[in-house]
């Protein structure tokens, strides 16, 4: 039998079989043309406009350099400080969260009177707008009116008020300090999900065996934790990196450049200073740094989760 | 003929609809407004009460994003038919052809007449056209504590010299401080007070001469050599030199008419001001200009145009002027001012004379918007020397 003879069952299986290995692209069509459409397009636009001369305010004037504005980027020392400052503030802020979460779960995981209530207020600090922190900690941080200075000087830890966020060695930390107090519920609750996931068996199982309360943290609770820690870093590391808007409203990258990290570095020179080719160019070349650190990342810790 | 009454009808409904359509007409308008008691609602009210078929969509904008989303929306297509300007922009936007002339509008107004003299002129574009309706000014002056300087026997200062002497008496850190600096954003204008009046001049060469070097050097000095200046300056901005003024953190600072309806609230009769101190061989200081212009893409100029010339005119211009707490550009609304204590309009009067307006250059808008504040705070915190400083900005100004 030759394979032109087909039989009209047979026609009727390969059409069926065509259509089911169509249908999930086609089920897939509109969630992939959307995402083309307002995360990709803006993206390769991005990239094309990091390659002109374009000046919002001048729009006649616009020109193609090329990789012109990565050239002037690279010996543009502002662009080294921001990049440092955008190390500095993802390498500190985000180990602290996690560090000051990790403590609140374990705290919030044992039980004492009011726990209901004590687990809904440390989420505060996530739920407020960062707008409002950032003007909070502003006056709080304030050397002539704001209250942390006043404490310090009546506990006299200091002599004459600091000026937290005009002094050029102290401002990131400062603001550090701030991101801190409003990240670190996030990883509190998560880590208290993953906390109750851990059956109590093996810590039971444990004891009988007479580990003492730091083994039982080492080798139960952490392992327990670990695909979430994993997972909750990553976001926050991404999330952090890219978060602007408290820098922005505290200091607005100042004194000088001494809190200038390279999103808002971007931000600045794109939408202040209307040089949207340059501004693009930093954020292109942030992008790409990230980029290769996530995937740096995802690499590792997920093997490490697995195993 | 039952056919043909149907289209007549349908035609006049539809004529009808066409005709309400093109009475109706919206005006969107941008302002910033920081006072929270705002009379927009009633101007408005009333604007429409006088003209049946115009809404205005009033938008009070935050002012640290002001010109931002300004310039964004303008490139975006979405800008508001007409909005609150300020002449430091004014070179951009005419850069853009984002603005409107005004001039044949303001020739055939009856407000024109009202109008304080020379505004207009102060107010023209760098290509020489009217775009900006004048619709309030101030001018910065120095504000001082009278109780305390009574208390150190000391006169309000009129020269350089006395204004550092002065504030080296009064300095008693870390309670008092003589003089507060806002080296945060929107500093320039104190700044200007003692540097662009020895000489410096925004332009080529403007900056790195000698004298403005020196002028520079001396006032970084009151900061780090005096200590005369609270060390949060790099970081302070409007709210904390007023916040520290009114809490007698600092005996002097430098601000303009529109805080005094509060300083006076906190202080009472224990503030005053006079026109800023001489400096070497001049005075300078900066006016401080509203203006209102309309956009050149708006498709309601007419009904815009009413509506901003509403604001321009006496009685609106004064009820405008109470929400922002600065001076009505009227000569109706001048006569009978009652909006302020009598001291303040004097010190603001008085400086009219040595007022000056920045030129208009779009580096001038960098240097306002960003560049000033970035290097000011290196130069207070000690990354650069004031000379640095000097020539760094003048990279901007280089032709």
């Amino acid at each position: 039998m030759s394979l032109s003879n087909t039989s009209p069952l047979q026609r009727h299986w390969v059409f069926a079989w065509r259509s089911e290995r169509l249908l999930p692209y086609l089920l897939l069509a509109p969630a992939v043309v959307v995402t083309l459409v307002i995360v990709f397009m803006p993206m390769v636009q991005a990239v094309w406009t990091s390659f002109y001369d374009l000046i919002l305010f001048k729009p006649n004037a616009s020109k193609f350099v090329g990789f012109g504005n990565y050239v002037k980027l690279f010996n543009d020392p502002v662009f080294w400080t921001a990049l440092w400052n955008t190390l500095l503030w993802i390498g500190l802020t985000v180990p602290l969260q996690m560090g000051l979460g990790l403590l609140a779960a374990l705290l919030l995981n044992r039980e004492f009177p009011w726990r209901g209530l004590a687990r809904a207020l440390i989420i505060i600090p996530w739920a407020l707008p960062s707008v409002v922190i950032a003007l909070m900690w502003r006056w709080i941080y304030d050397p002539n009116t704001g209250v942390l200075n006043d404490i310090l000087v009546y506990l006299s830890i200091v002599q004459t008020a600091v000026p937290w966020l005009a002094d050029p060695d102290v401002a990131i930390y400062a603001i550090i300090a701030t991101l801190t107090w409003q990240g670190f519920p996030f990883f509190a609750v998560m880590i208290l999900a993953g906390l109750q996931g851990i059956p109590k068996s093996q810590y039971e199982a444990a004891s009988i065996d007479g580990a003492s309360a730091w083994r039982q943290f080492i080798h139960i609770t952490l392992p327990g934790i670990a695909p979430v820690l994993a997972t909750a870093g990553l976001l926050r590391v991404i999330w952090v990196a890219n978060s602007m808007d408290v820098i922005f409203v505290m200091t607005g990258g100042g004194p000088g450049y001494a809190t200038h990290t390279l999103p808002l570095y971007a931000f600045i020179k794109a939408r202040q200073n209307l040089d949207f080719g340059y501004g693009t160019s930093i954020a292109v070349t942030f992008t790409i740094l990230l980029g290769a650190f996530v995937v740096l990342y995802l690499a590792r810790t997920m093997r490490e989760v697995e195993r | 003929m039952k056919f043909l009454k149907t289209l007549a009808l349908g035609a006049v409904l539809a004529a009808s609809a066409a005709f309400t359509q093109a009475q109706a007409e919206t005006v969107r308008f941008w302002y910033h407004f920081d006072n929270p008691a705002n009379p927009m609602g009633d101007l408005v009210k009333k604007f429409e009460a006088a003209n049946p078929g115009i809404t205005i969509e009033a938008e009070n904008v935050p002012w640290n994003s002001y010109y931002d989303n300004l310039y964004t929306s303008l490139v975006g297509g979405n800008a508001p038919d007409a909005a609150m300007v300020k002449l430091f922009a004014q070179p951009r936007l005419v850069e853009m052809g984002a603005l409107e002339p005004l001039a044949e509008r303001i020739d055939a107004w009856q407000g024109k007449a009202d109008l304080l003299d020379n505004l207009l002129d102060l107010n023209k574009g760098p290509d020489g056209t009217q775009y900006y309706l004048p619709i309030q000014y101030v001018v910065l002056y120095l504000y001082y504590r009278t109780d305390l300087f009574e208390a150190a026997g000391l006169q309000p200062p009129k020269t350089c010299e006395e204004f550092r002497d002065a504030a080296i008496k009064l300095t008693k850190a870390p309670e008092t401080y003589g003089f507060g600096l806002r080296g945060g954003k929107g500093g320039w204008d104190q700044w200007g007070a003692f540097v662009m009046s020895q000489g410096a001049e925004l332009k080529p060469g403007g900056l790195v001469n000698p004298e403005a070097i020196a002028a520079n050097q001396w006032l970084i000095d009151l900061f780090q050599k005096d200590k005369v200046i609270p060390p949060s300056a790099p970081n302070d901005g409007f709210q904390e030199i007023i916040a520290a003024f009114k809490s007698g953190k600092t005996a002097m600072t430098i601000h303009h008419i529109g805080s005094s309806k509060d300083l006076v609230a906190a202080l009472g009769d224990k503030v005053s001001a006079v026109p800023v101190p001489a400096c070497g061989k001049g005075r300078w200081t900066s006016y401080g200009d509203e203006s209102l212009a309309i956009f050149s893409n708006s498709e309601v100029k007419d009904a815009a145009w009413k509506w901003i010339s509403f604001l321009a005119e006496g009685e609106n211009n004064v009820a405008f002027n109470s929400a922002t707490g600065q001076m009505t550009v009227t000569k109706s609304g001048s006569a009978d001012w009652k909006l302020h204590e009598r001291r303040f309009v004097d010190a603001t009067i008085e400086s009219l004379p040595f007022a000056k307006v920045l030129p208009q250059t779009s580096a001038v808008s960098e240097f306002v918007n960003t560049a000033w504040q970035t290097h000011m705070q290196q130069a207070l915190t000690g990354q650069i020397t004031a000379a640095q400083m000097m020539e760094q900005l003048q990279t901007l100004f280089a032709e």
